[in-house]
């Protein structure tokens, strides 16, 4: 007799396996709504369904209302240190690897982003750090020199009292390039003591409905507050009926996309645009000794490699000045090795077909100068288009197709040479983060120079993607935009003295 | 002209003769194109360095191939940053340059030392997919000819079809000041009451203005039985775009000619031949392009450059004996996917959207283009 089960256990693994369905939103209680499959997507468990909601302009609004509602209800009184505490509390929960919301992400993110699974891992922890408490006040207390402000009218230095208030309703429109980057803004708006109507793109549309129920795990009432849906951008119906509904909207994302928003957006509500920015690296003949050289070429591949070079603050192309132990065309070949390097540990996701031509297209532009006799060299992955370094002889700034195609500049000067070819970039409002490798001596000067120019944020490489609690997002503020402020004038609160009967 | 050009030229007329008229599948086609095309490679590696030394970095010089279809395709980006020719530059007869809509300054270049090869493909192609067995027909062009740009490949294309193709009463309707439209409906009408069949040529941009011109006049044509209609190029941003098949219906509606008279030519100042859809050739109306015995189409993947199968989309290549002096095998930014022996186009390949907030390649240029 031959021993059964393991047989049947094969054929049922043959069978075609359900899909996992995956809730994409995330509505306050009482709201119900049609829901329809809108993307599906594979995992290491098998296939898996997104979910949306069907919406339309009344649905909508009905939303809107109710978090509203609920906002007054419990939110508007909640206090700064509630609302900090809540937050952090339900980041520590992700800051455990066994957390069933952060293995689910896991999970599901390389198939719905494409990006590698290991790389999305080590991103997430890391984001998700910056939002423990001891950051969380950080943050606020950058911005406001006392925090209380949110809860209070609060004395001020130059008396009188000042208190903010936040938005009643925060309309965020976030875009899908990096998971999680849409929580920076609901914690933000959460302090602001905003309800929140978020609008994901299909692209990630997870991240904020986890972190929504993270919230809901930790205080039901405070997620009530919170509505997240995804639907194709561009629709004008939805966004303006949200926008409406809102008394402050913020957007990330392309050009096209801010524009879009900004249109329809009527003057005087507030408006707060995180739109398309580019980074660059800058390195120095002192991060180039023999001793360094390794390190500096991983840390700069790293920023490449993660999310494939999507982020705003993912460099587009570094300076390399001479004088090191090696030249710039060595550290190009040097880069690429590393690029294919991490091309088995992180492998870089699918493309398009145009973004892979996007890609061949830069290659042939170099070749064909190469072939001239130009200044430049192309190293570049055989077969695919996983990884591309261009070599150029003459600094310059062009922007790169980006999914880990990096352009080497040559330069004799960082100061002299890189930042003069950063400048109608920074000129235009388009240049954000310089990871740099420096000596300590020019490092106020080049900042002094980068920032003049347009830069806002200059960080070490292999950090690039990860900004610190209390950056100036894209030279701005977190909170400070949302928020208004009311005054009780110096000298008020001493006249209102004699209007007590008991004033002598 | 150096006799090893004037010996390839010969090659080539000898390989349009032979071949003008066959399919271009037949097995001695396609291994007499395969030694052509490489035999052109060969040449062109050697009296055109910037072709030689894009070969060499791609690591494709002529003994490192067992193939035409391994020959590196020049990407039509080459056209615009070298002088792609193997006689001096110099020296050429004329030299037809792209429209450079993005960049004026930038055009791609094709030299013409001669124009044996190029009349030869020109007429051999149009007689097959246009003429069919008719000799001439009354021409009339309603886009630029070369009385008005000699730079252009249509330009001269158009005025050829004239001369090779053309009854006495056939002209061009483009002046300086654009369009002779009333000339041109004269012209109609005459032909109209002749019962003349016309061959009407033109940039598909260009017949939207006169369709629209001719419903404001509220004039139809019944063009006699034999008529033609040939358009090429597509929209370009020329005119408004329109729907090909409302096009076809208005050519039906506005001058009689049904969807089985027209025909679309596919061209590029790239190349010095052009393919065809089989409608007028095979009486059955299609969108697929075919191409004479020695212009072959490629599809690659966009993602390695390689062939690409049957039926998968990708980037066009073309190789164009014809192209002797230039670059025997060009690489286009069309898409397009193989199909029965032909291919379908369909449209350009878009450039890298970046998926967020960083900075896409189209951003960057419109804020330059709106600085400057």
């Amino acid at each position: 007799m031959t021993a059964p089960g393991r047989g049947e256990g094969d054929m049922n693994k043959a069978i075609k396996q359900e899909p996992l369905q995956v809730q994409a939103y995330f509505l306050p209680p009482g709201i119900e709504a049609d829901v329809t499959v809108a993307a599906r997507f594979d995992t290491p468990d098998g296939p898996a369904e997104l979910l949306v909601p069907a919406l339309n302009e009344d649905k909508l609004r009905s939303i809107a209302d109710e978090l509203k509602r609920r906002r007054e209800e419990y939110l508007a009184s909640l206090t700064t240190a509630d609302v900090v505490e809540r937050i952090a509390a339900a980041a520590e929960r992700w800051l455990d690897p066994a957390y069933p919301h952060r293995q689910l992400a896991e999970r599901l993110l390389p198939g719905l982003t494409g990006y590698a699974a290991d790389s999305i891992r080590l991103q997430l922890k890391r984001y998700m750090r910056t939002f423990r408490k001891k950051e969380l006040l950080r943050f606020i207390g950058e911005e406001l020199d006392d925090p209380l402000m949110l809860d209070e009218f609060r004395p001020r230095k130059s008396g009188g009292f000042s208190r903010a208030y936040g938005p009643e309703l925060i309309f965020h429109v976030f875009s899908g390039n990096v998971p999680g980057v849409s929580l920076w803004s609901l914690a933000m708006g959460l302090v602001a003591r905003s309800a929140q109507l978020g609008k994901t793109s299909l692209a990630e549309p997870l991240m904020a409905v986890l972190f929504a129920r993270s919230l809901a795990e930790i205080d039901p009432r405070l997620a009530e507050a919170i509505a997240i849906v995804p639907w194709k951008g561009g629709s004008r119906e939805l966004e303006s009926a949200a926008i409406a509904s809102a008394d402050a909207v913020v957007v990330y994302g392309g050009g096209g996309t801010v524009e879009s928003v900004r249109a329809i957006v009527p003057a005087g509500k507030r408006f707060v645009a995180y739109g398309p920015k580019a980074s660059v690296a800058l390195i120095g003949r002192e991060a180039l000794t023999p001793d360094r050289l390794n390190g500096t070429v991983a840390r700069l591949a790293a920023d490449i490699a993660h999310y494939d070079q999507q982020s705003c603050m993912s460099p587009h192309c570094v300076y390399v000045e001479e004088g090191g132990s090696v030249d710039a065309r060595s550290f190009a070949a040097y880069a690429a090795a590393e690029l294919g390097r991490l091309q088995l540990r992180w492998p870089r996701s699918a493309l398009t077909d145009s973004e892979a031509y996007a890609i061949h297209d830069v290659r042939n532009r170099y070749w064909l100068e190469e072939a001239e006799g130009g200044g430049a060299a192309v190293y570049a992955s055989p077969g695919g288009t996983d990884w591309t370094v261009i070599y150029r002889d003459v600094p310059g700034f062009d922007v790169s197709p980006l999914n880990r195609t990096l352009v080497v500049y040559r330069c004799r000067s960082l100061e002299d040479d890189a930042v003069p070819a950063l400048a109608s970039c920074g000129r235009e409002g388009l240049l954000q983060t310089c990871g740099v490798a420096v000596h300590p001596q020019r490092l106020f000067g080049m900042a002094e120079r980068l920032g003049r120019i347009g830069a806002n944020r200059l960080c070490p490489l292999g950090t690039m993607l990860q900004a610190k609690a209390g950056w100036h997002h894209d030279g701005r503020f977190n909170l400070i935009d949302l928020l208004r402020f009311a005054d009780i004038e110096r000298g008020t609160e001493d006249d209102a003295e004699q209007y007590d009967p008991d004033f002598e | 002209m150096r006799p090893e050009s004037a010996a390839i030229i010969r090659d080539v007329l000898q390989y349009i003769e032979r071949y003008g008229n066959s399919a271009a599948d037949s097995p001695a086609a396609e291994r007499d194109f395969g030694a052509l095309a490489l035999q052109l490679f060969a040449f062109q590696c050697e009296h055109n360095a910037a072709y030689r030394n894009y070969a060499k970095i791609k690591r494709k010089l002529p003994g490192q191939l067992h193939s035409w279809r391994e020959i590196p395709p020049m990407p039509i980006q080459g056209f615009k940053r070298s002088a792609l020719s193997c006689e001096p530059p110099e020296e050429a007869l004329a030299v037809f340059t792209t429209s450079g809509t993005t960049n004026p300054e930038l055009r791609g270049r094709q030299y013409h030392p001669t124009f044996d090869v190029w009349d030869a493909s020109m007429r051999t192609g149009f007689r097959r997919f246009v003429m069919g067995s008719v000799p001439r027909l009354r021409t009339l062009v309603i886009s630029p000819a070369e009385d008005l740009n000699a730079n252009s490949s249509l330009s001269r294309y158009l005025s050829q079809a004239i001369r090779f193709f053309g009854t006495d009463g056939s002209g061009t309707y483009f002046r300086h000041d654009g369009l002779a439209a009333d000339e041109l409906i004269a012209g109609l009408q005459d032909c109209e009451r002749s019962g003349e069949p016309v061959l009407l040529l033109g940039a598909t941009f260009a017949y939207v203005p006169l369709l629209d011109r001719l419903q404001e006049l509220d004039v139809r044509f019944r063009l006699a039985p034999g008529s033609r209609i040939l358009d090429t190029g597509g929209f370009k941003g020329q005119s408004r775009e329109v729907p090909m098949d409302w096009l076809y219906g208005q050519f039906e509606e506005r001058f009689g000619v049904p969807r089985s008279g027209c025909v679309n030519m596919y061209g590029m100042t790239e190349l010095c031949s052009q393919y065809y859809d089989d409608t007028l050739a095979s009486g059955k109306p299609t969108t697929l392009k075919r191409g004479p015995a020695w212009l072959r189409p490629l599809v690659l993947d966009p993602h390695t450059l390689l062939p690409a199968p049957d039926g998968q989309v990708g980037v066009l290549a073309h190789i164009d004996l014809a192209n002797w002096n230039s670059c025997v095998a060009i690489l286009t930014e069309d898409l397009g996917v193989m199909r029965d022996g032909g291919f379908e186009l369909l449209g350009r390949i878009g450039g890298a959207e970046a998926r967020g907030c960083s900075l896409a390649v189209e951003q960057f240029i419109r804020s330059n283009e709106g600085n400057a």
